[in-house]
C-alpha cells in the first residue's frame, strides 16, 4: 500500500517522513522535530523559571537591608523624633483650616479674631518644635555617620576581595593601602543617644504645654462657621494624639531590635513611600498598590459591559457584513502602542474629561469639576480601551464554542432570539467570558506606560472619604514606580532592592490572576459537560 | 591570505578606536540635558567638532550611575555629586573630575489667571511640604493647590528640598512629574497648579513667575537669588582629546553665547 504512494512524493517529506533507511542511525527524524517542539515549550517554561529565579534573587535582600535600615533609624534616635513629629504635623493642617475660615470671612471681627487664633496656634507650637529640631538635627547627625560608616566598610570589605583575588603583589598593596584608607570607627550609638533621651522628658513637657496653650485657643474660637467647626471637631483627637505621643517618648528604647515580621509589615502595609529623602526612606506598599488596584477596577468596570455587549452583538446579531468590520477593527486596537495612547491620554482624554467636569448642569456628580486632568478616571479609560480587544476576543469565542444544540432546543421551544441569548446563550458562555474579564484585569494591572504617563503619579493613598469622586484624584501605581524609578537607583542599593520586591509582588499579582481565570475557565466547563 | 587578515585587523581596529574616540555618551540631568547641552553638542559639531553625541537625560541620579557602569563619557548634574556617589564610583575605579558648566535659577511658577502676585519665602515651603492647603490662605481663588514636583531622581527635586524646604518632606499630596516640560503643561492647564522649573523654561505659555521673597530669577544677579545654583558636568579623571575640545568649547565664548540662549547663566557672568 506505501510503494505506489513514495514515488509521488515531493522529497524533502520523503526524507522526513518516510524513509527510515536513509536516516542517521539512532536519528529518528519524527523524534528530532517533536523534541525541537518540545524543546520551544520547555523553554518558555524555563524563561518564566528563571525571571522568577532573577526577581528573587534581586529582591530577596531587600527584606534584611530594610531592617538594617530601619534598625538605624531606631538608633540614630530618628524615630524619637518621629514619635513627637508626626503628631505635630497636624497642627498644620488645623492652621491651614483657620487660615481659610479667616479668608472665607467678611466681619472684620471674626477675622482678627482668626487671625489672632491662628497666631496663638502658630506660638503654642513653637517650643515644641525648637526642642524637636534640636533634636532632629543630632539623629540626623547620628544616622550620617552610621551611613558613611557602612558605605566605606562596604567599599573596604570590597577592595579587600578584590585583594585577596589578585597574584600581583603591587596591585595588591595599592588596593590594601586603599582599604586601609577606607577604615573608620564605627559609630557609637548608645553614647550618641544620650542627648536624645536626656531631653525627652523636656520634649514630653513642651508636648503638654502645647496641649494646654491648643485648648486655650481653640476655645476662644469664634462660631458659627463651618470651617472652624471643622477645627473645633478635630481637636480632641489631635490633643490625645499629642498626648500618647508624649507618654511613648518615655517609653521608647533605641536598643529594641526590628524583627524581621515588622519589616514586612513595614513593606506590605506601609502606607508612606518616600525616597530620595534628606531625613529617611520609607518603602510602603500600600499607596502603589492602591492606585494600581483602583484604576484596575475603573478599568474594568469600563471594559466589561462594552466588550461582551460587543462579543454578543457581533456573535448573535451581526450580519457577516458586519462581522467583518466589526472584528478586525477591535482588533487593531491591540496594535496601538501604549505610548502613543499615553499621549492621547494628556493631550486629550485629560482635557475632554476636564471640560465636561466644568458643565454646569453635571455638578451633581461626585468630585465634579475636578482639578487634575491627569487622574486615575483618565487612566481607567485608557486601559479599559487597551483591554476591550482581549476581553472581546475571548468573549467571542466562548459564545462561539456554545453548543449548536441548545440555541436549537431553544428555538424549537419558541423562544425569541433575545431569550435565547440572554437564558441559554450567554449562561452557557459564561465561563469563557468571566475568564475574559480575568484575563483583560491581568493586562490591565501590568500595563505600564499609560499610568506612568496619565495617572497623575501622587505617592498617596487616594482620599477615599471624597466618595466616588476619589476616581478623580491622581495616583501611583505599582508598574509607574518600576519604570520612574529603576533607571536612576544605583544598583544593589535599598530602593533598587525595594522596586524589585514591587516587582515580585506585580508577578505574584498575575499569576494569581491568571491562575483565577484558568480556574474559573475549568469549573463551569465541567458543568456544561 | 595573510595579508588580507592583516588589512581586515587594521581596518577593524581602526571602525573601533574612531567609534570609542568620537561618540560622546552623556547622561543626566533633565534640566541640563533637554536643551543645554544638546545645543552645545549641535554647535560644537557645526564648527568641526569631529564626534557624535548620545544623549539621554532622565535625572541627574543617572549620570554617576553611568559613569559608574561606564556606560557615559560625561554626567551632566543639576547638583553636586553625593559622598555615597563618589564612594561608588572610585570602588568602581572611575576617577571623577568636576567642571562647572553653568549657572540655572529654579522658578516658581503658577497658572497665568491665578491672581497670587508676590509668595513669601515661608510659604513656598509650606505649600511644597503641604501645611497651605488652599490658595485663599495666601490671598488668592478658594481653590485646593495642586503642586506639581520633579521626580524623586530629580537633582532639582533634592536642591529645591534643600534650598527652598530647610529639608523638609515634600506633602504627601504633591504630584512628580517626569520633567520640566510635564509641570509646564499641568501647571498651564490647571488654575490651581503650582510647581517649579528650570530659568530655561520661564517663557512657556500659560504660565507665570511668582516672586519669592520679593526676589526675581535674573540672569544679571544670579548669586543673589536665592534659589539659583550651579550646575556641572562629570567626567572619569581630567578630560583629554575630544572630550576636552568638548567641554574648552562649552566655556569658550562662543559656548557662553549657547549657554544664555538657553536660559542659562554662563560662568563668566556669574555675580
Amino acid at each position: 500500500m506505501d510503494s505506489p504512494e513514495s514515488s509521488g512524493r515531493p522529497p524533502l517529506r520523503n526524507l522526513i517522513v518516510r524513509s527510515r533507511t536513509r536516516a542517521v542511525p539512532g536519528m529518528d527524524p519524527q523524534k528530532i522535530i517533536q523534541s525541537f517542539f518540545g524543546a520551544s515549550a520547555s523553554a518558555a517554561v524555563i524563561v518564566l523559571v528563571l525571571i522568577m529565579v532573577f526577581l528573587l534573587l534581586e529582591g530577596i535582600d531587600f527584606l534584611p537591608t530594610y531592617q538594617r535600615e530601619l534598625q538605624t533609624y531606631r538608633r540614630a534616635g530618628l524615630e524619637l523624633c518621629d514619635i513627637a513629629d508626626t503628631p505635630l504635623k497636624q497642627q498644620q493642617a488645623l492652621a491651614s483650616l483657620l487660615r481659610r475660615a479667616g479668608a472665607a470671612a467678611n466681619d472684620p471681627q471674626v477675622k482678627a479674631a482668626l487671625s489672632d487664633a491662628e497666631d496663638a496656634f502658630d506660638t503654642a507650637i513653637e517650643p515644641a518644635a525648637e526642642v524637636l529640631d534640636e533634636l532632629k538635627a543630632h539623629a540626623l547627625e547620628t544616622k550620617g555617620l552610621a551611613v558613611e560608616f557602612h558605605t566605606l566598610e562596604t567599599s573596604r570589605q570590597t577592595l579587600l576581595k578584590a585583594a585577596a583575588s589578585t597574584d600581583d603583589p603591587a596591585v595588591k598593596a595599592g588596593l590594601l593601602m586603599d582599604a586601609e584608607a577606607a577604615t573608620i570607627a564605627p559609630v557609637n550609638f548608645s553614647g550618641r543617644i544620650l542627648p536624645l533621651l536626656e531631653r525627652r522628658e523636656e520634649l514630653a513637657a513642651k508636648l503638654h504645654d502645647y496641649t494646654a496653650a491648643l485648648e486655650k485657643a481653640a476655645a476662644a474660637l469664634p462660631a458659627g462657621n463651618a470651617l472652624t467647626d471643622e477645627v473645633r471637631a478635630a481637636m480632641p483627637a489631635h490633643i490625645a494624639e499629642v498626648q500618647t505621643a508624649a507618654t511613648n517618648l518615655k517609653t521608647w528604647d533605641a536598643d529594641r531590635p526590628v524583627s524581621m515580621f515588622s519589616v514586612i509589615g513595614a513593606f506590605f502595609f506601609g502606607t508612606r513611600w518616600i525616597t530620595n529623602s534628606y531625613w529617611q526612606d520609607f518603602y510602603g506598599f500600600v499607596p502603589l498598590l492602591t492606585g494600581s488596584v483602583v484604576i484596575a477596577v475603573i478599568a474594568i468596570l469600563i471594559a466589561t459591559p462594552v466588550s461582551v455587549t460587543a462579543a454578543i452583538y457581533t456573535n448573535q446579531f451581526a450580519s457577516e457584513r458586519e462581522k467583518e468590520i466589526i472584528k478586525p477593527v477591535i482588533e487593531f486596537i491591540q496594535a496601538i502602542p501604549s505610548v502613543v495612547l499615553g499621549f492621547i491620554g494628556i493631550a486629550l482624554v485629560g482635557d475632554l474629561i476636564k471640560g465636561v467636569s466644568e458643565w454646569s448642569w453635571l455638578q451633581w456628580v461626585s468630585g465634579f469639576p475636578i482639578q487634575e486632568r491627569l487622574n486615575m478616571f483618565n487612566a481607567g479609560c485608557l486601559l479599559a480601551f487597551m483591554a476591550v480587544p482581549t476581553m472581546f476576543s475571548l468573549s467571542e469565542d466562548a459564545l462561539n464554542n456554545v453548543p449548536r444544540a441548545y440555541i436549537d432546543a431553544s428555538d424549537a421551544l419558541g423562544a425569541t432570539k433575545l431569550q435565547t441569548v440572554f437564558r441559554v446563550i450567554v449562561p452557557a458562555g459564561i465561563s469563557g467570558i468571566l475568564s475574559a474579564i480575568l484575563l483583560g484585569l491581568g493586562r490591565v494591572i501590568g500595563e505600564t506606560m499609560v499610568v506612568l504617563l496619565v495617572a497623575g503619579n501622587r505617592i498617596a493613598i487616594p482620599d477615599f472619604s471624597a466618595g466616588p469622586g476619589v476616581i478623580f484624584q491622581p495616583a501611583h501605581t505599582l508598574t509607574g514606580i518600576i519604570a520612574q524609578e529603576l533607571g536612576e537607583v544605583s544598583r544593589g542599593s535599598s530602593h533598587w532592592q525595594a522596586l524589585f520586591m514591587v516587582g515580585i509582588v506585580l508577578f505574584a499579582i498575575s499569576l494569581l490572576v491568571n491562575g483565577c481565570a484558568r480556574a474559573v475557565a475549568r469549573r463551569f466547563e465541567s458543568h456544561k459537560a | 591570505m595573510k595579508p588580507a587578515l592583516t588589512v581586515l585587523c587594521i581596518a577593524l581596529s581602526a571602525a573601533l578606536s574612531s567609534q570609542a574616540q568620537t561618540t560622546l555618551r552623556i547622561r543626566g540631568s533633565d534640566t541640563l540635558g533637554a536643551k543645554l547641552v544638546p545645543s552645545l553638542a549641535e554647535a560644537f559639531k557645526k564648527q568641526g567638532g569631529k564626534a557624535s553625541f548620545d544623549i539621554a537625560a532622565e535625572g541627574s541620579t543617572t549620570a554617576f550611575t553611568n559613569l559608574a557602569a561606564g556606560t557615559a563619557e560625561i554626567g551632566m548634574s543639576s547638583r553636586k555629586i553625593k559622598p555615597d556617589e563618589r564612594t561608588l564610583c572610585r570602588s568602581k575605579s572611575i576617577d571623577i573630575h568636576e567642571i562647572d558648566i553653568a549657572w540655572d535659577m529654579i522658578t516658581v511658577v503658577v497658572n497665568k489667571s491665578n491672581p497670587v502676585t508676590d509668595l513669601k519665602k515661608k510659604h513656598v515651603m509650606q505649600i511644597f511640604a503641604g501645611d497651605i492647603r488652599d490658595w485663599s490662605e495666601l490671598g488668592g481663588a478658594p481653590g485646593p493647590i495642586s503642586v506639581y514636583t520633579r521626580n524623586t531622581s530629580s537633582g532639582t527635586y533634592r536642591d529645591f528640598m534643600f534650598m527652598a524646604m530647610k529639608g523638609r518632606e515634600y506633602g504627601h499630596y504633591t504630584q512628580k512629574m517626569a520633567g520640566n516640560e510635564q509641570i509646564v503643561s499641568e501647571v498651564a492647564a490647571n488654575v490651581n497648579g503650582i510647581g517649579y522649573i528650570g530659568y530655561a523654561y520661564v517663557g512657556s505659555k500659560g504660565i507665570k513667575v511668582v516672586p519669592v521673597g520679593g526676589e526675581i530669577p535674573n540672569p544679571a544677579a544670579v548669586k543673589s537669588y536665592s534659589l539659583s545654583r550651579p550646575t556641572f558636568l562629570y567626567t572619569n579623571g581630567e578630560p583629554a582629546g575630544i572630550l576636552k575640545e568638548f567641554i574648552d568649547f562649552c566655556l569658550s565664548p562662543a559656548g557662553d553665547a549657547i549657554i544664555s540662549r538657553a536660559g542659562f547663566v554662563p560662568l563668566s557672568q556669574v555675580r
